[in-house]
């Protein structure tokens, strides 16, 4: 079964993350640069009491994987992607029902390798 | 194998009573409660190696089935008593109930030693307790499961005979089975990852990051190898482990797949290089954050109870902490995650499996593990949410919350006729 990874990561995490999944024989990734908030509400971690919420540079990461190896990319952008800090980002982990690569017409598992 | 200071039955009625009082359940409810449905006493013969003939004696206590068929283990051992069976079958109950799977409890066991038997001389007995049963089990009534010196192989021996007399492979009839014939994947390591899932959230509850979490674990079997493991991918770090000759320590952590690898060689964690030897009392008593108790029951007492300096103790094992000893923890604020709420992983699995079997659809194992941790999530998230309301520990707000949820069924339901 195919799964979908989505990661919201801080922009200078990226290139070590990307270098990981590759290692890990991930095939092939689209990156987006977005703005968000999380808990940390757009505040670097040494500001305090700042009330308004702001927007953050992030890059969101798209990857769709086989369900054997989730657990071991989660593995994988936790430790890329962390920074020692909040705001490190997030991953979520969605079902996809099919693929198709264009090219060739390949479906399913087969349209990712 | 539990050294009782009072009757097991007395106990478990008492602590249902103690319940009972704090819910102002209905004194109707409380006496179904207290009996249980069924008593099963078969004694049976089995042809010895040697030509002599053995008789057996063998129990299956079905305690209730308001909330669904009944769920429970069967263990072979020399010291097994009725009254033992009532207890583990009522303790089923509300294990089932706590973590809210759609099963009422039930226990069985057989006087012997397996220590004695041949293997081919367990497999009769084991077959031949099966056929005894089978008026009153089957997949949608009572589905036994692995206990004290009983393992996938008896399952599917148990799983083999009720195929056998039914003309059809029945295969929902055990849980626990080698996955060949049916079993699930994950449920080898349900009871320890169910464990960890209450710790998580336990740790989120006390605001306690799992990075710097000095974990010790009691007892390297199934569960506590597991749940070292787990809680090492975690984040967390292992200091001391366990079994029963004796137990390794090193502050500054231990890689607890090294410790397993050592220990299938050596047959002991014991020896295992760059850790100190302590003995399983002093293990107890070590500094560190979290203590699983992951082997016998009646571990922490009065006695040493006072020198535990664990923030908090999840109990992997049935049993491992004495009533007397629970009002000394409390007292010291450590939070304890009762037994039928932290090894409730291993029940629930086993309910997935049933699922799977009856259904004849297998899961992967990422799904049944993310199956597990929802419903982990959901019964910490009940019970903590009871324990909060009623101003009691966690223990007696899991039995609570189990006693209403079965009450409740009962009511319902009403009495039939």
């Amino acid at each position: 079964m195919l799964k979908k990874i989505e990661c919201f990561i801080q922009p200078s995490r990226l290139e070590a993350l990307k270098d990981a999944l590759i290692e890990a024989g991930v095939g092939g990734m689209t990156v987006t640069d977005v703005r968000g908030f999380g808990r940390q509400r757009g505040r670097r971690e040494d500001e305090t009491g700042a009330p308004e919420v702001r927007f953050l540079e992030k890059n969101k990461i798209e990857i769709v994987v086989e369900e054997e190896i989730v657990d071991h990319v989660l593995d994988l952008i936790k430790n890329a992607a962390r920074t020692g800090t909040i705001g490190a980002g997030k991953a979520f982990v969605l079902p996809v029902e099919d693929a198709l690569r264009v090219s060739t017409s390949e479906t399913g598992k087969r349209a990712l390798s | 194998m539990p050294k009782y200071n009072i009757d097991p039955w007395e106990m478990a009625l008492n602590q249902l009573g103690e319940a009972a009082r704090r819910l102002d359940l209905q004194k109707d409810i409380l006496r179904v409660l207290s009996f249980p449905r069924r008593e099963y006493t078969v004694n049976f013969p089995v042809r010895m190696d040697d030509g002599s003939i053995q008789v057996f004696t063998g129990y299956r206590v079905q305690h209730n089935a308001a909330r669904g068929p009944s769920k429970g283990g069967i263990r072979f051992h020399p010291q097994v008593t009725l009254n033992e069976v009532k207890a583990l079958a009522m303790w089923m109950t509300w294990k089932c109930a706590v973590v809210n799977i759609p099963y009422g409890g039930a226990k069985g066991g057989v006087i012997c030693d397996p220590k004695k038997l041949q293997v081919s001389e367990l497999e009769r007995l084991a077959r031949r307790y099966a056929f005894e049963l089978i008026p009153i089990i089957g997949p949608e009534q009572d589905i036994p499961a692995p206990d004290v010196n009983t393992n996938p192989q008896v399952m599917a021996w148990i799983m083999d005979t009720y195929s056998m007399h039914a003309g059809y492979s029945v295969p929902g009839i055990v849980t626990g089975k080698p996955v060949s014939i049916g079993g699930s994947l994950g449920r080898n390591e349900a009871t320890a990852r169910g464990c960890v899932f209450v710790v998580l959230n336990a740790l989120k509850h006390l605001d306690l990051p799992i990075e710097d979490l000095r974990v010790v674990v009691q007892g390297y079997g199934n569960a506590g190898s597991i749940a070292a493991r787990l809680l090492a991918r975690e984040g967390a770090t292992v200091i001391a482990v366990s079994d029963s000759r004796g137990g390794i320590y090193n502050p500054k952590g231990l890689d607890p797949g090294a410790v397993l690898e050592y220990k299938a060689e050596s047959g002991s964690v014991v020896g295992f290089a760059g850790a100190d030897s302590v003995t399983n009392a002093q293990l107890l008593e070590l500094d560190c954050d979290l203590l699983v108790p992951a082997a016998l029951e009646k571990q922490i007492t009065a006695d040493n109870a006072p020198r535990i300096k664990a923030r908090l103790i999840a109990e992997a094992a049935n049993g491992p902490t004495t009533p007397e000893a629970d009002c000394i923890l409390a007292e010291k604020g450590v939070t304890v995650i009762p037994d039928i709420l932290a090894n409730a992983g291993g029940v629930t699995v086993s309910y997935f499996e049933w699922v799977q079997s009856t259904q004849s659809y297998f899961w992967t194992e990422r799904e049944v593990n993310l199956k597990l941790r929802d419903v982990m999530d959901r019964a910490w998230a009940a019970v903590a949410a009871k324990a909060e309301d009623a101003q009691v520990t966690l223990r007696t707000a899991a039995l609570m919350l189990a006693v209403e949820r079965v009450a409740d069924a009962i009511a319902i339901r009403g009495v039939y006729p």
